[in-house]
């Protein structure tokens, strides 16, 4: 592969409005008009500056802590958030996981969720049909998929999410926290997923607060605090950054 | 492009599907809710107020036709913050909501169209080919239309819930101002400029002519729902410029 990015953020920047009162009722502009025009409230820069070159075939990870601003910027790699400044490139095809079992529905039964699902992810109808008794074989499920998904325990929720998502083919994955999925033998199928992913030479952001697999799967981490990234040199440094705060 | 379509018809199915999940007859309500509704309208009209045959099928097909641009409406308005959850996980072309919601109408507008024929058995209707093409002209129309409305409101809606309720109030007004239950006719001259003005007017106008009594249709109601198909076609683009160009933004104001 040549040596172009596969995600290039460039002087990110992403704000939002936070406003002070929440609640605006019509009584209230009534009895002050001007507040139409002056809403109170403050920009919150939840990421400033972010620069950030992955290349392909890199495994990223990202550590950081609850509200450093780690979602918006996998929102904005997605592309589901615009940045309020800067560039977001990203060269080739790419799946998200910003969480498991996008548009799943309690009321659909398990077979029915596995093709909204999939086709969500980017999946083709025939490829599905294809693959679906390999999904229900990862997930341990052959029994169950005719039932509403409603009556499924979340585990089994999860993994039937998880056996989707691993059938998405893309250049480009991004995986937030989904590591903490299910019992130690589902646990130890997926670090498998993650193994071929990067013998296959995929690239992967991956989030996690677990250092252990950041050790494990990562050619390079990360850390993000109070939306500024920090770069170190080893991945030790970058465990060792997360777990000081 | 081939996922588009499919993702269209994936949420077309499912929402279509699970409104009737958890109901002992399913999928029959379908057929059955409007077979009823239309014919509690249609007793009343013919036994109490004693309406001659084309008023009692006009009515119907007026108030299918209104019901269904009301419905599409309201489907197509709360269409992006229904699926707020998809949309803030992942990205697809954000209109394929919209568009998935206002089709599930027009299949509800499909079936009650059904319903519309059996009753035709009891009380003939007189439809051409050229008839049916005036018709579907015309169905063509509120179609386009409420895919453009669809795309201007839903993104209003994220930021301004009370359109909803004022929406709702329109549709009421605009029901009103639309000859269902009475005819063009029956209005003062100066009051029926201003009714013919609202282009549903013409399209149910239109729409009892083509498939009621389908041999009186000439050249210039063509020219006339042409135009309507354009006015339409208008409101459509305007829509979606207006959504194309808010709708990036649209995932933090959920």
């Amino acid at each position: 592969m040549d040596n172009k990015p596969a995600i290039q953020i460039k002087n990110v920047r992403k704000s939002f409005f936070l406003p002070h009162e929440k609640h605006d009722t019509f009584i209230e502009y009534a009895t002050n008009p001007m507040r139409l025009f002056r809403r109170s409230g403050e920009q919150y820069d939840v990421l400033k500056d972010i620069d950030l070159e992955i290349y392909p075939g890199e495994f990223v990870g990202i550590m950081g802590r609850n509200g450093s601003g780690k979602s918006t910027l996998l929102k904005i790699m997605a592309g589901i958030y615009e940045p309020t400044s800067g560039k977001v490139k990203v060269n080739g095809s790419m799946v998200p996981f910003l969480e498991l079992g996008v548009g799943f529905n309690p009321e659909l039964t398990g077979r029915e969720n596995v093709y909204l699902n999939g086709i969500i992810l980017g999946m083709k109808k025939n490829m599905l049909k294809e693959k679906y008794e390999e999904i229900v074989d990862f997930a341990e499920l052959e029994k169950f998929m005719d039932m509403p998904l409603k009556n499924f325990s979340s585990g089994m929720q999860v993994r039937l999410a998880f056996s989707i998502a691993i059938m998405a083919d893309a250049d480009i994955y991004i995986l937030d926290e989904v590591l903490a999925v299910g019992d130690v033998a589902f646990q130890e199928k997926c670090f498998d997923i993650f193994r071929k992913y990067k013998s296959d030479g995929k690239t992967v952001i991956l989030v996690t607060h677990s250092p252990g697999s950041v050790k494990q799967f990562c050619d390079r981490a990360v850390f993000l605090k109070d939306g500024v990234l920090h770069y170190y040199n080893t991945i030790d440094e970058v465990t060792q950054a997360y777990i000081n705060g | 492009m081939n996922n588009y379509i499919e993702l269209l018809s994936q949420f077309i199915s499912t929402d279509f599907k699970l409104r009737y999940k958890n109901s002992y007859l399913g999928i029959v309500w379908i057929i059955l809710k409007p077979l009823a509704l239309f014919g509690v309208i249609y007793l009343i009209w013919s036994n109490i107020f004693h309406m001659d045959e084309s008023y009692k099928m006009g009515l119907l097909l007026g108030i299918i036709i209104m019901n269904t641009f009301s419905e599409a409406v309201l489907m197509g308005l709360t269409s992006l913050m229904s699926k707020a959850g998809i949309i803030l996980k992942i990205k697809f072309p954000r209109e394929i909501v919209v568009f998935s919601a206002v089709s599930i109408s027009f299949l509800d507008f499909f079936f009650n169209m059904l319903v519309f024929v059996i009753f035709s058995i009891f009380t003939p209707i007189n439809t051409t080919l050229v008839g049916f093409l005036l018709y579907f002209l015309c169905v063509l129309s509120v179609f386009v239309l409420t895919l453009g409305l669809g795309q201007f409101l839903s993104v209003i809606f994220i930021k301004l819930r009370d359109i909803h309720n004022l929406m709702i109030v329109i549709l009421q007004l605009i029901f009103w101002m639309t000859p269902i239950y009475y005819t063009l006719e029956m209005l003062p001259p100066d009051l029926q400029k201003y009714i013919k003005l609202n282009p549903l007017t013409l399209v149910v106008t239109y729409a009892r002519k083509g498939l009621i009594s389908g041999d009186t249709v000439r050249v210039e109601d063509f020219y006339q729902i042409g135009t309507v198909l354009l006015v339409c076609f208008a409101v459509f683009l305007l829509g979606n410029m207006f959504f194309r160009s808010k709708v990036s933004k649209i995932a933090e104001y959920f």
